[in-house]
């Protein structure tokens, strides 16, 4: 029998509006994939590429980076750097061949429990259809 | 053609001065193909400095590398300047790093050559393989006058430059204090096709090439240690905690590294090519850089390397950039 792909997305969300909305989410009951493994972080302008080419190596199909809508930023800025950042990075990324669409960006409010989950939602089955990340998977071997 | 006395003059001028520690230049090389990084402490020193063609490598990393190792107690530190040789694609490295306050302007004194076009040293010597006991390379007009073993051969630029000079916007240096030579406006302009063409390529396509490429790749660092705007005191593929890139040499740190080494660069690169140079495997890493200075210029019409006040790209934003993507 032929196991069903189920793609593992890593989700950095920011402490003060995405994770909100996550936790909305949650305590709302409404359903979204499991698929995501959230990493809170003080703000989405501490996520480093790093991060997300790390995530990349060590098994993740797709990423997710959450973060206020412009100009609720609790750090005023943090967001708008984010975006500057991720925008160079996708382009990379699809230009080396690696499908942008693993990387995603999102701004999600504390109030937008529904929001939250429709967004998982459609990375889930975008990620989903893309299939199993192998480009440059990082092989333990020791 | 630059005037070498007027150059050796103007280094001699430079070393002469009290507040000036050293002057970083050109010699011949050993065999001609390639001119040598030297240093100038005092005037006599300055006999040896050339400019020719072959004077390829960019002496803007040489302030970054200076050690400054601790100052013993009641030791005044040396403020003295260091004077640089540059060219034009050069000096917009150090504006680059002056932008991002690395260094000071009064910390330099550059010497400015308007410049018509370097080779590229990989196509010259695949051109004249084997030993040669003495090789000079000359400008002429849209010709290089290379002299091998005595006989004396013309050849199109267009056939031994490297691709950053075919579109070179700026001949002379953007900041300099003493210009050698009269000012050369750019005419040309990168049109990034190859880079757009490559952009047209299935996904697979592109990651099969990138994937061949990344895999040569040693990481021997050196595209890190020729570039000007490498210059972290501790680069993040030597942390070891948290590390971020291993140091096993595989498909996945490679990709890892190569990927990281050119968005670290983003909006900073200032195109000098000098990574491609010094890259034993011949990854051509500018195709990964130039990608990003296009998608800048796009995005947020930026360039690097021309304004010393501008902020840095990726520290400040504009409520108004593109996000298309954001879901």
């Amino acid at each position: 029998m032929k196991e069903k792909f189920e793609p593992n997305i890593i989700g950095f969300l920011c402490n003060w509006c995405s994770y909100a909305g996550a936790d909305l989410a949650g305590t709302s009951r409404i359903q979204y994939p499991p698929n995501l493994k959230v990493i809170r972080v003080m703000c989405s302008g501490r996520v480093n590429p790093i991060f997300v080419i790390n995530a990349l190596q060590q098994g993740a199909d797709g990423v997710l980076i959450g973060g206020c809508h412009p100009g609720d930023c609790h750090y005023e800025r943090g967001n708008y750097l984010a975006r500057r950042r991720m925008a160079v990075l996708k382009n990379l990324l699809e230009y080396t061949g690696i499908d942008s669409r693993r990387v995603r960006m999102t701004w999600v409010s504390a109030a937008e429990g529904n929001k939250f989950a429709e967004v998982v939602k459609e990375v889930t089955e975008d990620v989903r259809k893309l299939g199993p990340m192998q480009h440059f998977r990082r092989e333990n071997k020791w | 053609m630059v005037d070498e006395k007027q150059l050796r003059d103007a280094v001699k001028k430079t070393v002469g001065r009290k507040d000036v520690k050293y002057v970083v230049g050109y010699d011949k090389g050993t065999t001609g193909f390639q001119a040598a990084p030297t240093f100038a402490y005092d005037e006599k020193d300055a006999e040896k400095f050339v400019f020719n063609p072959t004077c390829v490598n960019n002496l803007a990393v040489y302030p970054m590398l200076e050690d400054k190792p601790p100052l013993r107690r009641d030791e005044e530190p040396d403020t003295r300047k260091i004077g640089i040789v540059l060219k034009g694609c050069d000096s917009r490295a150090i504006v680059q790093i002056i932008q991002e306050k690395g260094l000071k302007r009064e910390d330099v004194v550059i010497i400015g050559i308007p410049c018509t076009g370097v080779v590229d040293v990989k196509k010259l010597k695949a051109k004249f393989p084997g030993q040669h006991k003495s090789v000079e390379v000359k400008d002429d007009n849209d010709k290089f006058a290379i002299t091998v073993d005595g006989k004396t051969q013309k050849i199109s630029k267009d056939e031994l430059m490297p691709e950053k000079c075919k579109e070179c916007e700026y001949p002379t240096p953007i900041i300099h204090d003493i210009l050698i030579g009269k000012e050369i406006k750019g005419t040309k302009k990168p049109d990034y096709k190859e880079i757009v063409t490559l952009e047209k390529k299935s996904l697979d396509e592109k990651w099969k090439d990138w994937e061949k490429e990344f895999d040569k790749c040693i990481r021997c660092y050196a595209c890190r240690n020729a570039c000007p705007m490498c210059y972290c005191k501790e680069c993040m593929v030597e942390l070891l905690d948290p590390q971020w890139v291993r140091r096993s040499v595989n498909l996945s740190e490679n990709t890892a590294w190569n990927l990281l080494r050119a968005f670290h660069l983003a909006g900073r690169c200032v195109g000098c090519g000098e990574c491609e140079r010094a890259c034993p495997m011949d990854i051509p890493l500018m195709k990964l850089n130039k990608k990003i200075t296009k998608d800048i210029q796009e995005l947020y019409d930026y360039k690097a390397g021309i304004d010393a006040e501008a902020k840095p790209l990726l520290a400040m934003f504009k409520p108004d950039d593109p996000e298309e993507f954001i879901l």
